[in-house]
């Protein structure tokens, strides 16, 4: 039953670029917080605090459902990873952890400032490094640097991930993160209508917009050497999925000219959704390059049966419990605590 | 640098001993939450209200440190035991994605209640706490059901060395799985009702005796001495089982070297089986054939039955063993004396100094019992890590730097921890909500209609 095995893959997959929309947003969140220079900094870093603080946790639960759904889906995928990448996933997961813990501390009850800018640094910090690390284990999968034979794969070597074309990848993860959360950043702004950010954030995202366009030729131009099974099978049936990629960036660009700002935080969602869904279907059928394909990686038929079923068992009180959310924080005004006192000081 | 095997172990074990004090937390403490809060609406009790509100601010942070060290932990099965994954996967995947469906409820709908109090009525906002407790049992037990697996593998067939016939929910239900599941469940109100406890019992010794404290006090003596009795017999029934699917790990507890007929039961002493005896430990006899058969004269397997390379270090499982039972026991009497005071002087909360002072000691014990509990469960299944089937050797991840990691995340976890115990002392030094009725409320529409306006 190979129905099973892309079903659950695909699942994943969605799963996967769902992280990487909202995670995205949350490390370009922390990537502005550090790299925002200018007058209006302290409202910027408000503005962030205020946009990531009520969804991160959420947010991680994406990512640790991938994780254990290639574990039980996909267990020769998941040890293979681990035994080949451990050395940049174990700094991911520092980064992740250092991310979530001074989340948890800044906003918390403390009034004591060195504990805030100490926690505050490693928050930076690991915005900066955990994008670019898994984006760079991305990029080892997809350039092939992990052969499997005999259910064997290599163990923990620096190379598989330190390639141009993964590190290129590592660059274009931390140049769509910021794009997203410029983005997202300059709607935030609209809503509390502060023109200034607005075209802060307006200014940023065209700027790593472009960065990780240029970012994208030069993964382009690496392509058919460094990952010559992703370009062929790219070349073999993904071309309108390239198309349809770069035609929703365009699209995004426009839409942030002419300030539509809810419009270009649409379209650059479904940007995203685009240009992993190009990288899945130009693997396809392989799992992990050049020769571990789908069928071959999945559990035993009636693993996969269950997993599937469990998870759409598992998304009917998700959903309903996810709209509840978003229907009691539906009308919610964004109010970072900085312009709350600007508004009783006026 | 020392061995994959000996630094992975460290790791895992460093990080459960972290983690699972924050996860019983995350389901013990939306109990309390739920509790406090509902006698609040219930009794119109302003010092309840201010009770929850109080503990809504210990849980965010306890909450994200849980979600934070989770993480880690669900990682690691797969960074460090890439082994374990690769050959069994298939078959125990499955509970941690169901539990990832749970924990995602739960993050939801606390996210409601934290945030929701000042958007939602009352009743709602308490109603919102229910779907709190129900995801974090639910958690507790699909984790719990896999760790049951690892201690008595189910719902595959070996052919050949290879893994056939896979079936995922009879590998969750597991022999294990319905003694292990509640007794982890309990342990979650134990150590969160006694921990609770212990909290305001100090308060009330450093001369705090205010109706804030008595009810904090009795409320957390409320679920621990609810939960302690069944723990207890979940306990016994637990040993029972233990027996039957892992004489291993039951001969290490006991002590018991030997297979015979008519053996003692050992109370503490150092269990060694090289010289194959049980020093210093005071002796029963007859004692372990009485308590588990019945009959004084009945058989026992002992770690004999077993060539010596494959058995636990039964010194540590022996005396983990009778320090969880030991501070059980410790629980259950200094609960049955709070609340036969309690009920004698007519439903007054008794403020002995003896007695706070065994209370406050109540919340180590519960944590001591819990991470005891742990160590027996997991040091008693070596060197297995799927008992019988899989040696942990050869789950180990082979990469290079796992040593380095060990001590990067023991330093994290120092981190971790000293931040998340100042944070919470700053928190209990803080002003308290106040407790009265209409000023709690008032105070909660008036926020209120500042964010209608806004809207």
């Amino acid at each position: 039953m190979q129905f099973y095995a892309y079903a659950v893959a695909v699942l994943l997959w969605l799963f996967m670029i769902t992280y990487a929309t909202l995670g995205g947003a949350d490390f370009g969140g922390g990537i502005w917080n550090v790299l925002f220079f200018g007058r209006k900094e302290k409202e910027a870093r408000g503005l962030i605090k205020g946009a990531i603080g009520p969804v991160w946790e959420a947010n991680n639960v994406w990512l640790i459902y991938v994780v254990v759904g290639l574990y039980a889906g996909f267990p020769i995928v998941a040890a293979t990873l681990a035994n080949a990448l451990f050395i940049p996933l174990t700094l991911a997961l520092i980064g992740f952890v250092l991310r979530g813990a001074s989340f948890a501390f800044r906003t918390s009850v403390t009034r004591i400032v060195t504990v805030k800018a100490t926690w505050g640094t490693a928050f930076g910090i690991a915005s900066l490094i955990t994008p670019f690390l898994l984006g760079a284990c991305a990029g080892a999968v997809a350039s092939g640097k992990l052969p499997v034979y005999n259910g064997h794969g290599p163990v923990a070597s620096w190379d598989a991930w330190l390639t141009p074309f993964a590190i290129t990848i590592g660059l274009i993860a931390l140049a769509v993160s910021a794009t997203i959360a410029a983005v997202f950043l300059s709607v935030e702004a609209q809503r509390i209508n502060d023109k200034e950010l607005m075209n802060a954030f307006r200014m940023r995202a065209f700027i790593a917009g472009a960065v990780t366009a240029l970012l994208g030729l030069v993964g382009l131009f690496l392509a058919p050497t460094e990952a010559p099974t992703l370009w062929q099978g790219m070349l073999n049936h993904g071309l309108w999925a390239v198309a349809i990629t770069m035609a929703i960036g365009i699209a995004t660009a426009f839409a942030l000219f002419f300030r539509h700002y809810r419009l270009a935080r649409v379209l650059i969602v479904m940007e995203t959704f685009a240009f992993f869904g190009t990288w899945g279907i130009a693997q396809l059928p392989y799992i992990l390059p050049p020769n571990l394909t789908i069928p071959d990686a999945a559990s035993p038929p009636t693993t996969m049966r269950d997993f599937f079923f469990s998870a759409l068992v598992g998304s009917l009180v998700l959903l309903p419990s996810l709209w509840f959310l978003f229907h009691v924080f539906k009308f919610q005004q964004a109010v970072p605590p900085v312009h709350e006192k600007e508004v009783k000081e006026a | 640098m020392f061995s994959n095997l000996i630094a992975a172990r460290a790791q895992m074990g460093t990080s459960l001993v972290f983690h699972v004090i924050f996860s019983v937390l995350g389901v013990g403490l939306p109990l309390l939450l739920c509790l406090a809060e509902g006698l609040a609406l219930w009794r119109k009790d302003g010092t309840w209200l201010s009770l929850s509100r109080q503990w809504t601010k210990a849980f965010t942070i306890l909450f994200a440190i849980g979600a934070v060290s989770g993480a880690i932990v669900e990682f690691e099965i797969t960074l460090l035991w890439s082994g374990l994954v690769k050959n069994a996967g298939a078959i125990i995947g499955l509970p941690f994605a169901l539990e990832g469906f749970a924990f995602f409820i739960e993050g939801i709908f606390l996210g409601v209640y934290l945030y929701g109090s000042k958007r939602l009525s009352p009743v709602a906002h308490w109603l919102t706490s229910i779907p709190i407790v129900i995801s974090g049992l639910s958690s507790a037990w699909f984790i719990t059901s896999a760790n049951s697996w690892m201690n008595s593998p189910t719902g595959f067939q070996l052919v050949n060395g290879k893994v056939t016939n896979v079936d995922p929910f009879a590998a969750i239900l597991n022999p294990s799985t319905p003694f292990e599941t509640t007794h982890m469940i309990l342990a979650c109100y134990v150590a969160t009702g006694f921990g609770a406890a212990a909290v305001y019992a100090v308060g009330m010794l450093r001369g705090k005796r205010d109706d804030y404290h008595r009810k904090g006090l009795l409320l957390g003596m409320l679920v621990g001495g609810a939960a302690i009795p069944f723990q207890i017999i979940s306990g016994d029934f637990n040993a029972r089982s233990l027996e039957i699917t892992q004489p291993l790990k039951y001969a290490a507890m006991e002590g018991v070297i030997h297979s015979g007929y008519g053996l003692p039961l050992y109370i503490g002493g150092i269990v060694d089986p090289a010289s194959g005896q049980v020093r210093y430990a005071i002796q029963i006899p007859h004692g372990e054939s009485l308590i588990s058969h019945f009959d004084l004269n009945s058989y026992t397997r002992g770690l004999d039955s077993f060539p010596a390379n494959l058995q636990p270090p039964a010194a540590i499982v022996h005396l983990a063993f009778d320090g969880m039972v030991a501070s059980a026991f410790f629980m259950f009497f200094v609960a049955i004396v709070f609340w036969a005071l309690y009920l004698k002087r007519k439903r007054v909360v008794p403020e002995k100094k003896w007695l706070l002072w065994c209370m406050a000691i109540t919340g180590p014990a519960a944590y001591l019992a819990l991470e005891l509990g742990w160590i027996l469960t997991e040091e008693g299944r070596q060197p297995w890590i799927s008992y019988l089937w899989l040696l942990v050797r050869d789950a180990v991840n082979p990469a290079q730097w796992i040593g380095v990691s060990f001590f990067v995340f023991a330093a994290i976890y120092l981190v971790l921890g000293t931040t998340t115990a100042v944070l919470l002392l700053l928190l209990a030094r803080e002003p308290k909500p106040s407790q009265e009725w209409t000023e709690l409320m008032e105070d909660e529409g008036e926020v209120k209609n500042v964010q209608e306006v806004g809207v």
